[in-house]
């Protein structure tokens, strides 16, 4: 019963709260929608987004005609997405990420036609450590699906690799349908 | 069955007015984009697609990505299609990715297919760059090169090419000027049959429906139909024997009419299974007696030595004038014949057979085998037109005659 009411985040969201309250999201990601352009098909993006898969450092996503990526991930559900994690070999794993929330289909040719949600810049300690980077909070309240552009990589290469890639945060919906409990006569 | 969206960037540059390939470059690459339209609705009825024009007073769309053929078909007959002017190759498949942008469906992939027919400004950097924005955004290419022979033409579509494949996707096809369609040498291609899936009926008339088994269907699947498509591949080719002796033997000026044949047999025999599938599928129907008439007006609307069209005119007329069940059948044929023109071809290899043949004259009413007109009739079934558009030429004359 605690559990799921922490998992709710129905509390309101104190300073430790938030971190107690995150959950991956894998969970909730929409996988018949998720696409990634530009990958290089021996490498897809289930390697960096799948459970299982994402824990192995052998498994990355790598990009294919030049060193730039566009993953679009839906969700089940709407969320609300705290913090970014995102792991990567120290020359090959991306430098400047952008996250565009509820943007559907977007290309490479209008990645620049408006303003990203946020920017992220990783630096070569951090992208190894894959530690989770606290995204800004209040522009993704309402988060649908949500598009990343990793812009360039940090040694500059043609390639670039990704071994990770993970969203914390919370659900919109205060209801867990399964925590629900009939109402039994007494 | 590729769920797909395809943009068709047709050249009506000034080169197009050569006539290399019959009738001429342009109207050749217009019976070419017709069948493509035609075997990418057939093969998935969502499939959309559209045509821009790469020359002329500048790049534009005929029409968005559709699924109405019928939109397709009278895009590429309507009067706004001017030739003249230049090819733009890269704001044509730049605009064709837009198009291609805003589908309505977004789960289809994308697809462009470019005819080049005239020769190519720009250079390899550029055209390899324009291909690696094609292949960030995963838009498969399709190249036909036909037409003006540069130097360096070949080599920059290559790069083009190479800068776009992902997994063998994207596909080129060198057609060199000939006496054969550029259709029918395109049908062959994998720019017709999508990464040689095989597809639907249409598509697989062609050769290329072959893969892996004998007769383009695999046995276990479908046992009886690979059986049946044996059998009538052994028929097939005891009556083109027999047809062929026969075909020598005939008189002197039937000469020319027996190399055409013998030609076309070898061309047809060097065909792959797909015709012979085709062929067989018909044999395999129930061959009603009104299929047999049609068929056989099919088979004699058709034939005839190239030489002697004037001839074959007046048979014609002549042929209509005795029979008002054959001219009917024989309309009704027309209207077929236009959309099938490569299943037309196999039909009529069928009816080489000439006792067959004459059987089925005997029974058509008020045709009587030992007419004049009927023997020679008859005799120019052993002589045989390659030229699909000649047909259409011939066809249409009777369509005046009957009038």
């Amino acid at each position: 019963m605690s559990s799921t009411a922490t998992a709710t985040a129905t509390a309101a969201p104190t300073a430790s709260a938030i971190q107690r309250s995150q959950v991956d999201l894998v969970d909730f990601i929409d996988w018949s929608g998720v696409e990634c352009l530009n990958q290089n098909s021996a490498h897809s993006i289930a390697n960096a987004l799948k459970q299982g898969y994402r824990e192995d450092d052998g498994l990355n996503v790598e990009s294919d005609a030049d060193e730039q990526l566009l993953v679009y991930i839906p969700f089940l559900q709407v969320v609300k997405l705290h913090s970014l994690a995102v792991k990567g070999p120290e020359e090959e794993g991306p430098k400047t990420v952008k996250l565009y929330s509820n943007r559907e289909h977007m290309g490479f040719s209008n990645v620049n036609d408006f303003p990203p949600s946020d920017t992220v810049e990783f630096s070569a300690e951090n992208i190894q450590a894959g530690k989770p980077v606290v995204l800004k909070y209040v522009k993704f309240q309402n988060v649908r699906s949500v598009t990343i552009f990793i812009e360039d990589n940090q040694s500059g290469g043609d390639v670039t690799k990704v071994q990770k890639i993970a969203f914390f945060g919370t659900t919109v919906e205060t209801t867990d349908m399964k925590g629900l409990k009939k109402i039994e006569d007494h | 069955m590729v769920l797909e969206a395809t943009m068709i960037c047709i050249d009506n540059s000034e080169w197009m007015r050569n006539g290399d390939y019959t009738p001429s470059r342009f109207q050749a690459q217009a019976d070419a984009v017709n069948l493509i339209c035609g075997a990418k609705t057939q093969s998935n009825p969502e499939n959309t697609v559209g045509i821009l024009t790469m020359a002329g007073k500048g790049v534009r769309v005929l029409t968005t990505p559709t699924t109405d053929l019928g939109k397709l078909l009278a895009c590429m007959h309507g009067t706004g299609l001017e030739i003249g002017g230049e090819l733009n190759i890269a704001s044509a498949i730049q605009i064709a990715q837009l198009a291609l942008k805003h589908r309505q469906n977004k789960n289809q992939r994308q697809r462009i297919i470019v005819f080049a027919g005239s020769p190519i400004k720009y250079d390899k950097k550029m055209l390899e760059s324009i291909g690696k924005k094609l292949k960030k955004s995963s838009v498969s290419l399709d190249i036909v090169d036909f037409g003006e022979e540069d130097e360096g033409k070949p080599e920059k579509l290559e790069a083009l090419l190479t800068a776009v494949n992902n997994n063998d996707s994207s596909h080129i096809v060198h057609i060199p000027p000939g006496p054969n369609a550029l259709s029918d040498v395109l049908i062959s291609t994998p720019v017709f049959t999508g990464d040689g899936e095989g597809g639907s009926g249409f598509v697989a008339a062609g050769p290329a429906a072959g893969g892996d088994y004998d007769f383009g269907v695999d046995p276990n699947i479908d046992p009886e139909l690979a059986l049946a498509l044996r059998v009538s591949m052994e028929e097939e080719r005891a009556r083109q024997e027999a047809a062929a002796k026969r075909a020598a033997e005939e008189a002197s000026s039937q000469n020319q009419g027996d190399e055409q044949s013998s030609k076309l047999q070898d061309t047809t025999m060097a065909d792959t299974t797909g015709a012979s599938a085709a062929v067989a599928t018909d044999a395999a129907e129930p061959m009603s007696e009104v299929d047999a008439l049609l068929q056989q007006a099919i088979a004699l609307s058709m034939q005839t030595p190239a030489s002697d069209s004037a001839v074959r005119d007046t048979d014609m007329s002549e042929a209509n004038n005795e029979d008002q069940d054959l001219a009917a059948a024989l309309q009704m044929s027309m209207q077929e014949g236009e959309k099938d023109s490569s299943g037309q071809m196999d039909m009529s290899e069928v009816l080489e057979d000439q006792a067959f043949v004459s059987s089925v004259l005997a029974s058509l009413p008020g045709v009587d085998p030992n007419d004049p007109s009927v023997k020679d009739l008859l005799a120019s079934l052993h002589g045989k037109s390659e030229s699909s558009d000649q047909k259409k030429d011939e066809e249409k004359a009777a369509k005046d005659d009957e009038k």
